[in-house]
């Protein structure tokens, strides 16, 4: 790849985009509360919220016109889901507009109920298509699953939704047999329906990296106002560099991460062939760094960080939760090790 | 928001044609072995044809002065690393010239400034010492009165550049007495100056730099810069500039964080070992196709993306510490063979990722180790107070 080619290395948010980025932040900020979050663990799911939050058009926004949709684009996306991470929205919006944009890509979108958020649908986000039983993160809410089965992409329903299982990502997630669907459609098949799917893979995967950077943000910066008002001999541990230091790792991590995530996004929605290893990377580095973050977030504020009733506690499993819900990560790595080979032997 | 190719006019297509060419004639094979031979990192010929070509002074000057147009700077900053034009002592000329222009007498600039557009006239940086580190404020050299001028004695460590260099930018202590940012005082000292040793220093990714002696150096009161005890006000614009502390170019047209000519070595050695492994053994075989191989470039792209993404301040600690992280495993996936330094038989990727290693500490340390950036980032980005040190002590040895 040409290193040195003449593009414009601009990372700026728009006026639109920073209103977007607004009103999603203060919309979390009012509905989302840290207490809201825990309220919604057993069925990793607020149903009021989710309402709340498609009333506003979150769904709408995420569907192309054709269907309906408001057409954004997928760096719009990510500032949304940089919002639902750093607030853990219990939410399914992420696999949602993932598998709605997969089926409006693949003209099977025919549900304005589907449009608005009214019905849900799951995505098996796995890099890996593998047979049989598997996990779905959002499959205990959803009306409809898609998956990939062989060289066909199929969507599911089940008379009775598939139980929820405890995870530690605290996700609506279940078991899903496609096996056992009490109905099965073929949306499309062959090699131009499976490169969709990958698609919607990608955009999966994008999405997650900017929820985790919202979420690593939120949990370094809780842990930085508890360290500047704890002391140790006499100094707040803010001021210690084995506290500092780690710290300003984090805002490194979210700084590299979230400009990563963007220029990945930019990329997809305007040359998507030109530079395909960004989103995965976008995720592989943020599901790594992620969960370091939110140990260490946790860990600077020692008794207290680790309780069960810390708000670092409830980022920290969703940080290993969040990232492992489409499977190893080492997928998407491999990934982008196959898509440089590829390019550098052209 | 936008990466996309910038459209050019056709005098700036021209322009970056003459570029290329140019620069492709200049930087050829010999200057290349020079350069490593050396560890210069500078070559006079292709200094003073840059000189000759009005390059050099295009790119110190802004557009309202007669530089470059932000498309035509854009392109040769690129052009000058697509080519490998040695760059450090260059760098150094253009950073102290500023200072020069800002603080010196308009008979020390006449001196001067003519000299560095030609590229007849490079200036060095005399800022650490041998037992100082990265805090530069500490400074044991010392300017004495003496009539008219100046006595200098004292040593300084990384003057990188200084045999091929005609000036130093030194800093002073002319009051030892006083709080360190007010005991400094600077000066432009000629390198012909009697009583100066410059003795080279090899470092361990191959570039070399220099201590500097300075025995009783007699140098007139035009060379200093700025007020008697007043080298903190000299010094802190091109301190900041080295720091990295600029606001992101909203035209795109820079790069989003100092050292990405740097970051450019590390983007070579992922691009290069992805080139290797997607080649073919003679059972047709590609290593890429073991899992372990794709996992370890594929993590190390990601982890070089993230850090080319990252702004300002954060991507220069990003960048050194993200060389630090990948380099051994691109050796490690590359096998044996990485371990062959550049133009040696069978070296698998050019010795691409075994230079990113060694050249790691080094982009770690300097312009300021990466734990004085992350104390920037914790007490100004953060809030997070002034570091806490613990008490003085008496140095044992």
């Amino acid at each position: 790849m040409d290193r040195y080619e003449l593009r414009r290395l601009d990372y700026s948010l728009t006026d639109d985009h920073t209103d977007l980025q607004n009103a999603y932040r203060q919309f979390f900020k009012s509905y989302c509360p840290i207490d809201t979050v825990r309220a919604a663990e057993a069925s990793g799911f607020d149903k009021s919220l989710w309402e709340r939050l498609c009333a506003m058009g979150a769904t709408t926004m995420a569907l192309p016109e054709s269907v309906g949709g408001d057409g954004a684009t997928l760096v719009d996306l990510t500032l949304v889901a940089e919002e639902i991470g750093r607030s853990l929205a219990p939410v399914p919006w992420i696999d949602h507009v993932c598998a709605a944009r997969l089926l409006a890509r693949l003209g099977a979108l025919d549900s304005a109920d589907i449009v608005d958020g009214t019905s849900l649908v799951a995505l098996d986000p796995q890099e890996d298509a593998g047979a049989g039983r598997r996990l779905i993160p959002t499959g205990s809410i959803s009306d409809h699953v898609v998956v990939r089965d062989g060289d066909d992409v199929v969507r599911l329903s089940f008379g009775t939704r598939p139980v929820k299982v405890d995870n530690i990502g605290k996700l609506p997630m279940a078991w899903v047999d496609p096996a056992t669907a009490d109905s099965r459609t073929v949306v499309a098949s062959g090699p131009a329906a499976l490169v969709e799917y990958q698609r919607a893979l990608d955009e999966w995967r994008l999405l997650t990296a900017a929820a985790l950077v919202g979420l690593v943000e939120e949990t370094m910066t809780i842990a930085a106002e508890f360290a500047k008002t704890r002391y140790t001999l006499g100094v707040p541990i803010s001021t210690l560099q084995a506290i500092s230091h780690p710290l300003a790792n984090m805002v490194i991590t979210i700084e590299g991460g979230r400009n990563l995530a963007r220029r990945a996004a930019w990329f997809c929605d305007n040359e998507p062939d030109e530079r395909p290893e960004l989103t995965p990377s976008a995720f592989v580095f943020m599901a790594e760094e992620a969960s370091k973050a939110a140990t260490m977030a946790v860990h600077i504020q020692g008794g207290l960080g680790v309780s069960a009733e810390a708000a670092a506690t409830a980022y920290l499993v969703r940080a290993r939760g969040w990232a492992l819900a489409g499977g190893d990560p080492a997928a998407s790595a491999k990934r982008i090790g196959r898509i440089l080979a590829e390019r550098e032997s052209a | 928001m936008d990466f996309s190719r910038v459209e050019l006019s056709d005098s700036d297509r021209d322009f970056l044609h003459d570029v290329r060419d140019f620069l492709q004639s200049q930087v050829t094979e010999d200057v290349i072995r020079h350069d490593r031979e050396t560890g210069d990192n500078f070559h006079e010929g292709v200094h003073l044809a840059l000189g000759a070509r009005g390059y050099l002074e295009k790119e110190w000057k802004p557009a309202a002065e007669g530089g470059f147009s932000r498309v035509r700077r854009r392109i040769w900053e690129l052009e000058k690393r697509r080519a490998h034009v040695p760059w450090v002592t260059w760098g150094t000329t253009a950073m102290v010239a500023r200072s020069v222009a800002g603080f010196g007498s308009s008979e020390l600039k006449d001196e001067v400034l003519p000299g560095v557009f030609s590229g007849r006239v490079r200036l060095c940086l005399g800022y650490t010492e041998p037992e100082g580190g990265s805090d530069i404020a500490t400074c044991k050299t010392r300017a004495v009165r003496d009539g008219e001028g100046w006595v200098i004695n004292g040593s300084k460590m990384f003057t990188t550049g200084a045999h091929n260099c005609q000036y130093v930018f030194l800093i002073t202590n002319t009051d030892p007495d006083a709080p360190k940012h007010k005991s400094l005082t600077m000066f432009l000292v000629p390198l012909d100056t009697p009583g100066i040793e410059i003795q080279g220093i090899r470092t361990v990714d191959g570039d070399r730099t220099n201590i500097v002696y300075y025995s009783d150096v007699r140098v007139d009161d035009k060379y200093r810069l700025g007020e008697v005890n007043g080298g903190w006000t000299v010094l802190r614009e091109p301190l900041n500039a080295e720091h990295g502390a600029v606001e992101a170019a909203t035209d795109g047209l820079a790069d989003v964080s100092i050292m990405m000519h740097q970051g450019g070595f590390m983007a070579t050695a992922v691009d290069k070992a992805a080139a290797k492994v997607s080649q073919k053994d003679p059972n047709g075989r590609r290593a890429v196709d073991d899992g372990a191989v794709a996992y370890r470039l594929g993590r190390s792209a990601a982890r070089l993306e993230a850090a080319l993404s990252a702004p300002s301040i954060f991507g220069r600690v990003a960048l050194s510490q993200t060389m630090r992280d990948i380099a051994p495993d691109l050796m490690d996936l590359l096998g044996t063979a990485s371990t062959l330094p550049v133009c040696t038989d069978g070296a698998p990727d050019d010795g691409a990722s075994e230079y990113i290693y060694r050249f790691a500490p080094l982009s770690g340390i300097y312009g300021g180790t990466l734990e004085v950036f992350r104390n920037m980032i914790a007490q100004y980005v953060l809030g997070l107070g002034k570091p806490a040190y613990g008490p003085p002590a008496t140095k044992v040895s």
